[in-house]
């Protein structure tokens, strides 16, 4: 049995997982750290509590961009919605120049592609490479048309990076009681993601967090909880891993050469979840193709 | 290459050799032609072909009509300043409304086109994941016409993926919604209703 298999099975079991509030990621210095914060945008003040706790966790934690699940701005996109419902809440990270990466949802005005700091260079969908060995992919789920997936396939396929992420608003996989899985998104999606060997998808949409145990190799997690909240909406599944519906959060996330490391934080500054991930081979993906769903 | 590029961050662009990227956009242009003129042809040899040209035409028109309203004004770029996001699609709308004023629904589907959309859009509606998909996070829209706004503050229904296969491509920053059992052609840049189909799914 192979070493990631071995993973695999403590990842199923929780074992893996760290004691709370504890839990550190390994900050190492070489890896690439970042933040991740999804359904945001209301301009309440739970909003501002995550973003304190956002900032906070930098101190010790110096991740260098932020991805956003989408809903980045609730009820209107005016001068006074990105003021209240971005620029002011997460102010001291755009200061140190912390860069926020956005995708679209639901809830999002489309023209927000051309907010210079949501960095999403005009487009809808794109992919950028924060560092060697790591690209990601940020989708529009509103709108899934041919020349986005044609652009999908034309991405993956050109991306040799080691690490391939992917983030989009509507989540695959979700033991949501409101939503639940993007079934028809999945049924588009997911032949592409294992094609190409996708590592990992972080979607928003739910207003909780959840974890989902490892489907066909991949690892999703839903995080939708920086700014709304359904509590109680996480019917627990046999797909869940972990699920957290009780507070807001957000995630931190560390990617090394063989490891994602994650951690999730409430609005208190508990930790909610946290683990270590083996980046697994085409190989052991394929086996456990089979293993799990 | 400027689409490829486009897409991907600055740093990237340095970061990947010419020769790479060349590879890589020639395998992927064949691939991507070959989707392409399959899904073209998808339409092309259908019983509708020649109605859906009637669409195709019509949408062109709208698209070089809004071609002309974005000439006349500077082009929205990246910009760190919101309020100019917001000015450039006001004045896109004011600028298409003049140019269509006037305009009834039924300009870009008419009748014999909204059956066939109609038609094409049945089998999909009626499978239980796309009704569920597409009735969440509806919006509440209380009225809407051709020219007007989508409303600004109401989210946009998701169109499942494989209701968007069973329609004709359309150009960028134009795209189908649906508010509750009707379907919108909607600018997206404009945030303006081009033209609706009233009940175009059951």
């Amino acid at each position: 049995m192979s070493r990631a298999i071995v993973a695999l099975a403590l990842f199923v079991t929780g074992v893996a997982i760290p004691a709370a509030q504890d839990a550190a990621l390994p900050n190492k210095a070489d890896s690439l750290k970042f933040a991740i914060i999804g359904d945001s945008g209301t301009g309440a003040s739970a909003q501002y509590k995550v973003a304190e706790q956002l900032i906070a966790s930098r101190a010790k934690f110096q991740y260098e961009f932020v991805l956003m699940m989408g809903d980045n701005l609730y009820s209107g996109s005016g001068e006074k919605d990105y003021k209240k419902k971005f620029e002011l809440p997460y102010k001291t990270l755009l200061d140190s120049r912390v860069k926020f990466y956005a995708t679209l949802g639901n809830h999002d005005n489309a023209n927000e592609k051309f907010y210079k700091p949501f960095n999403m260079n005009g487009e809808r969908f794109y992919t950028f490479k924060p560092k060697p060995g790591v690209r990601i992919f940020s989708l529009d789920s509103n709108y899934m048309d041919k020349s986005q997936v044609d652009w999908l396939h034309k991405e993956l396929a050109a991306s040799g990076s080691d690490w391939k992420i992917v983030f989009f608003h509507h989540p695959l996989y979700s033991s949501g009681g409101t939503h639940g899985s993007d079934t028809k998104l999945r049924e588009q999606l997911e032949p592409l993601f294992l094609k190409y060997g996708v590592d990992a998808v972080f979607s928003g949409h739910e207003h909780f967090y959840e974890r989902i145990k490892p489907q066909k190799g991949i690892y999703y997690f839903v995080s939708g909880g920086a700014g709304k909240l359904r509590e109680g909406d996480v019917g627990k599944s046999n797909m869940t891993a972990k699920a957290f519906d009780t507070g807001y959060h957000f995630m931190l996330v560390e990617v090394g050469k063989d490891v994602m490391n994650f951690q999730v934080i409430t609005d208190q500054g508990k930790v909610a979840d946290s683990g270590a991930l083996p980046r697994f081979s085409d190989a052991d993906k394929k086996k456990m193709s089979t293993l799990t769903q | 290459m400027v689409r490829y590029m486009r897409h991907s961050s600055r740093s990237e662009a340095t970061e990947n050799s010419v020769t790479r990227i060349s590879s890589a956009l020639v395998m992927l242009t064949l691939v991507m032609s070959a989707s392409t003129v399959r899904a073209q042809e998808k339409f092309e040899n259908s019983p509708d072909a020649r109605v859906l040209g009637d669409f195709k035409a019509r949408v062109e028109k709208y698209e070089q009509l809004r071609k002309k309203a974005d000439d006349s004004a500077p082009p929205l770029k990246e910009t760190k300043d919101a309020a100019k996001i917001k000015d450039a699609q006001q004045g896109l709308a004011e600028r298409i409304g003049a140019a269509r004023a006037g305009v009834k629904p039924g300009e870009i589907f008419t009748p014999e086109i909204a059956g066939v959309f109609r038609r094409l859009l049945r089998p999909e509606a009626k499978q239980q994941q796309t009704k569920e998909a597409m009735k969440e996070d509806k919006p509440v829209v209380v009225s809407f016409k051709v020219n007007g706004p989508y409303p600004d503050k109401q989210p946009v229904a998701t169109v499942p993926p494989n209701v968007l296969a069973a329609l004709p491509q359309l150009p960028k920053d134009i795209e189908y919604r649906f508010i509750e059992k009707h379907l919108i052609l909607r600018d997206s840049r404009a945030n303006l209703i081009v033209d609706y189909v009233l009940n175009a799914i059951p």
